[in-house]
This record gives structure tokens, sequence and C-alpha cells, in this order.
């Protein structure tokens, strides 16, 4: 009863709250045959468009989890309600995460059928960048209680991370692009973190 | 006074804190590490002077032809349409026409271009998963009835049935075929040109505003896209309507207050810049007013244009869209840059690019252009305010709410 009535929960605030930023997250995975190739690529040539791309949409549907809730008045009739909303937040993370890895698949699928070499670790890898991007989003949208700032931190990591690459050490977003060949468990263990960071914070902010 | 009570929010912002944060790691991990040690003059006894880039329409034509004909072979064209890796690999119809270009080139027909394919080098080489063959050319040339005019007609339509960004796009066609070592003598003089003209200070000051024009293209955005949206998430914007102040007085005070306490750190660094350059540069002549004049004509209209346009779109839309159109602004810009990194400076390109403290000769070339440029976003951002105090009027007086894609009075809003 209590799963249902949450499932409902979740189900009309991915509709009517972030179905933009879903579609904008398609959007950008179908443009990117305009600016990237996918045919043909070695493993380290496919990371590029892979790694590039993957970040970008974990940052747009991971950062705007708690946008709902930034108008002030409406937060407060949230916090009224019996239904816990760390809970809440915490499903859309989920639901969020889970698109991420779809899209990310469909991308990996897609550069797989056009002869390109996306390998099991390099898809992992991506994935492990795309929900570190997103959880950064998501952990200063949450403390600075605006989606803003978390696409602002979220960015400008991602381009501070283009011109520093290597020199970010176990957090450089483009691994195998940069010549690694395994698995960052580092950028997994970011993003748990800084998910369970942001729902703290959200749960005892004042 | 309002402009200082404005100033004063905008300072006391997070976005604007993170926007500190930012250009400051900027600022130290790539331009003030870049020039900690100081330029020296061409030592006559090097081994390499590097290379330069000459337009010798015979090296050009000679290595054009031959690569085009690599690729045509192999039909696998290597593209950066956006800065990033393409392979293109034509159809039938595209291939046709490329043909009909390579014909006129080399004063062929369809079966003389046949038996060039059949006595061409073939690597077969490994790459992913499959093998491809590849076409290696190295005699080929082109026809004395075309001239250099017409070579360069046809690579640009080559380069457009491509989708751009080829190596046979006229802007890169001496970049890509006509390099050539540097002697000493061409090396000394470089140097001559960049750094004595206008001493050490006017080299550093264009490598200053190259990496600082790349983080002023985006970041602003944020912190005007959440200050112009800050009275409705603090449900202030009936009490603000209700003021006797004139819609343009106030956006404008707004405006003037973010871009003067955005440009202070910007300033900061400026003059971290020129302490740094008197440090490393003692005892040489420098001018170090261009430490600042240049700068602030080079980044000012910059950051007084994305903080418009983030006003503008965020009256009009939302901070979200803000963001995501000036991103993608800022991204085409960066991406769509030619493959040199100096003198890349076009009359209506929001960054004006030139990576290098030599190369003095490139930027003057497009001076004229810069000066264009930086007047001309200077002049569209009052515009582009001016509009954004059109729309705070009209939604002041109820007469529009601004355009929403969901939620309540959402255009894409499913009703029941």
């Amino acid at each position: 009863m209590v799963s249902g009535c949450l499932a409902k929960v979740v189900f009309s605030d991915a509709k009517h709250n972030f179905l933009i930023h879903y579609l904008a997250a398609v959007l950008l995975l179908l443009a990117a045959p305009i600016v990237f190739g996918f045919s043909g690529l070695d493993e380290r040539m496919a990371a590029m468009p892979m790694e590039m791309i993957s970040p970008v949409i974990g940052m747009i549907l991971m950062t705007p989890v708690f946008m709902p809730e930034q108008n002030e008045s409406i937060y407060d009739v949230v916090k009224s309600k019996k239904t816990s909303h760390t809970l809440v937040c915490f499903l859309r993370i989920i639901l969020s995460a889970a698109i991420t890895a779809l899209l990310v698949s469909a991308l990996a699928l897609y550069m797989r059928s056009s002869d390109s070499q996306v390998t099991a670790r390099l898809f992992v890898s991506t994935l492990g960048s795309a929900l570190a991007l997103g959880a950064l989003g998501t952990f200063f949208a949450a403390v600075g209680d605006n989606a803003v700032i978390g696409y602002m931190v979220s960015v400008s990591y991602l381009v501070m991370d283009l011109f520093m690459r290597t020199k970010l050490k176990k957090f450089d977003l483009f691994t195998f692009t940069d010549g690694g060949t395994k698995v960052n468990p580092w950028l997994f263990a970011a993003a748990a973190v800084l998910v369970l960071a942001a729902l703290i914070w959200r749960k005892y902010r004042k | 006074m309002l402009f200082l009570k404005e100033c004063k929010k905008v300072a006391r912002s997070l976005t604007f804190w993170i926007y500190c944060i930012i250009l400051a790691l900027m600022f130290f991990t790539n331009y003030y590490s870049d020039v900690r040690y100081g330029e020296s003059r061409p030592s006559a006894y090097e081994q390499d002077y590097g290379t330069k880039v000459v337009e010798d329409p015979d090296l050009i034509m000679d290595g054009a032809i031959n690569s085009l004909m690599g690729e045509f072979a192999s039909n696998r064209y290597i593209c950066y349409p956006f800065g990033f890796y393409k392979a293109v690999s034509l159809k039938d119809n595209d291939r046709n026409e490329v043909e009909k270009l390579i014909q006129e080139l080399t004063g062929t027909d369809h079966e003389g271009i046949s038996e060039f394919m059949d006595e061409a080098q073939v690597n077969y080489v490994e790459h992913a998963l499959s093998t491809y063959p590849e076409y290696v050319f190295n005699t080929m040339i082109v026809d004395k009835n075309v001239s250099y005019e017409r070579f360069k007609e046809i690579m640009g339509e080559i380069d457009d049935i491509l989708g751009g960004g080829s190596l046979y796009a006229v802007d890169s066609l001496a970049f890509n075929f006509s390099r050539v070592p540097m002697t000493y003598e061409e090396a000394l003089k470089e140097y001559e040109d960049s750094i004595t003209a206008d001493t050490m200070t006017g080299a550093l000051s264009r490598l200053f505003c190259d990496y600082t024009g790349i983080d002023l293209a985006l970041i602003p955005v944020f912190v005007a896209a959440a200050f112009t949206a800050a009275d409705r998430r603090r449900r202030m914007t009936e009490l603000v309507y209700s003021r006797k102040i004139s819609s343009l007085r106030l956006t404008f005070t707004r405006y003037a207050a973010l871009v003067t306490t955005m440009f202070i750190p910007v300033l900061i660094t400026m003059i971290i810049a020129a302490v740094q350059a008197s440090v490393v540069y003692s005892g040489e002549e420098l001018k170090m007013h261009l430490m600042f004049t240049t700068p602030t004509f080079w980044l000012l209209p910059e950051i007084m244009v994305v903080t418009a346009v983030g006003m503008l779109v965020t009256e009009i839309f939302s901070a979200g869209v803000a963001v995501a159109v000036q991103g993608v602004w800022a991204f085409i810009s960066l991406m769509s840059g030619s493959n040199e990194l100096y003198g890349d400076i076009t009359k209506f390109g929001l960054m004006c690019r030139h990576n290098t403290l030599y190369h003095r000769s490139a930027f003057m070339e497009t001076y004229n252009d810069f000066v264009f440029n930086r007047i001309f976003y200077m002049i569209l951002a009052l515009v582009l305010v001016c509009a954004a105090a059109f729309i705070y009027n009209l939604k002041r007086g109820g007469r529009f709410n601004g355009i929403r894609l969901f939620g309540k009075g959402g255009i894409l809003r499913r009703k029941a």
C-alpha cells in the first residue's frame, strides 16, 4: 500500500516536474551524432564520445531532483505530509540514475552496432563518470537549495576536467580517454557519498 | 543607494562565491602556471625552432590532392566538425559528386581515377572491430589548368559535402598541408615581433584574456539567472512590483550591479597577473597598463552580453532555460573555432581566441574585427537589457507572466 503510494508520487513527479529534463537528455543523445563520429572507433577513441556525453546526461537528470520544492511555499506543504520527503527524494534519485544508465546503455549499444569497440569496462567506467557528475550537481543543488547552483558547479567541474584531465587523478571523469584501462571505483564511491550527503543535508536543514 | 544595495545582494549570493572560486581555480591552474617562467630569446644553437604555417599554393595543392585521393579511395574522411573526431563515409550520390570534383582537379575521367586507385599502395589497418583498407597516394598532382582560386573553391565544395570540419576546409588548408620548419632567424623575428613591439605585457595580457574569456563565456549566466529569479523564489515579486521605481531603472540598476560585482574578481586576477609579470620579467621594460586595458576591453563586453542573455531569458522563461541557451552558445563558440588557437577572432564570435604569447602579427591582422566584435557585443548587451526591462514591465503590469513549459500555466502541461 505504502509502496504503491510512493510509486504514484514518483510517477506523478516524473510526469509533471522532470519530463522536460528527460526530453533534454534524449535530445542531447539524438543530437550527439552531429558532433561526434560513432563508427569504427577503437576503445580509446570510443571513450571520447562516451565519456563526454554520459556525464552531461547524468548532470541533466540528477541535478534537479530537489527542484519541485525549491519554492518555499511548496516545501512547507510537502514537509507537513505524512510521506517522508527524504524517501521521495531518494526514489527520484534512483529513478534519475536508472534513466541515466538506460540512456548510456542506448548510446553504448548504438556505438557497438556502428562497429565501435565499446567494452564492458568502458561502459561501467562511463556510468561511474555520469553518476559522479550527476551526484555532484545533486549535492550542490541541495546545499544551495537551487538547481542552478547544482548545474553551475557540475558544468564548471566538467569544463575544469577538460583542461586539467589527469591532474584531477582519481576524480578525472575521462578515465579511458586519458589512457586508463580499468574501471575507476572512486567515481562510484564519490557518487554514493555525494547523494547520501545531499539527502542528509536536506533532511536536517533548518 | 539602490545600486550599492543590489551589489551587496549579488556579493552575498552563493552563486557569486562559486563564480569567484571557479575563476580563481581556472586562473591559477591555466594562465598562472603557464607563465611562471619567463620566455627567453631563441638561441642560435637549438636544433628545432618549431614550424610555421605559410600559404604556399604548390605545397597545399600537392598535400591536399594526395590526402583527398586516399580518403576518397577508402571512403573514410576524417573530420572535426565541432573539434571532436568524426569519420565520415559518403553515400553514392555524394561520393559521385566528390569524384567529379577530383576529376576536375586531376584532369582525368572515371577510368583514370580507377587506374590511380588500382596503382595505389594499400595498407590494411586494424581499427576497432574491423580492418579498413588505407590507400596511400604520394605522386598525385593537380592539373596545371586548375588555378589556385578554383582549387580552393573545389575544396570548399568538398568540405560542404563532408559536413564541415574536414581537412579541406578552405580556412584550414594552409594549417593542414603547408607547414614548414622555422629557421633561427625566423624564430628570432617571431620572438621580437611578439615581445618587443608592445613589450612582454602585451603578449601576457592576450594570453590572460584567452583563458579567462573561456570561463566568462558561460559562468556569469548562472549568477545572472539565479539573481534574476531570486524575487520569485523569495516570494518578493509582488512587493517589488508595487514600488515606485521604473522597470527600466530597476532592471538597469540590477544589471549594472551584476556586471560591476562580477568584474571585480576579474580585476583581482588582472592585478595578480600584473604583479606576476613584474616579478618574472623584473629588469625588463614593461608597459604595465596593457595588463589592465586589454583585458577590460576584451572581457567586459563578454560579461555584459552573457549577463544580459541570462537576465532576458530568465525573465521570459526561467533560470534553467537561460543556462541551457548560454551553455549551447558557449559550447558552439568554443568548439567551432579554427585549428589555430591564435588570431582566431571573427566579427561575431563570442570568444576571441589567442592562446599563445607569440604570433602578435596574427592578432594584429584581425585587430579591426576584434574591435568591431567587442563594440558589437557591448551594444547588443544594452539592447538585450532594454528587452529584459520591457518584459519585466509587461510582467509587472500583469500583461505577461513569462512562458512556462510545465507547472501552473505551463504550455506543455496536460489539461485535466
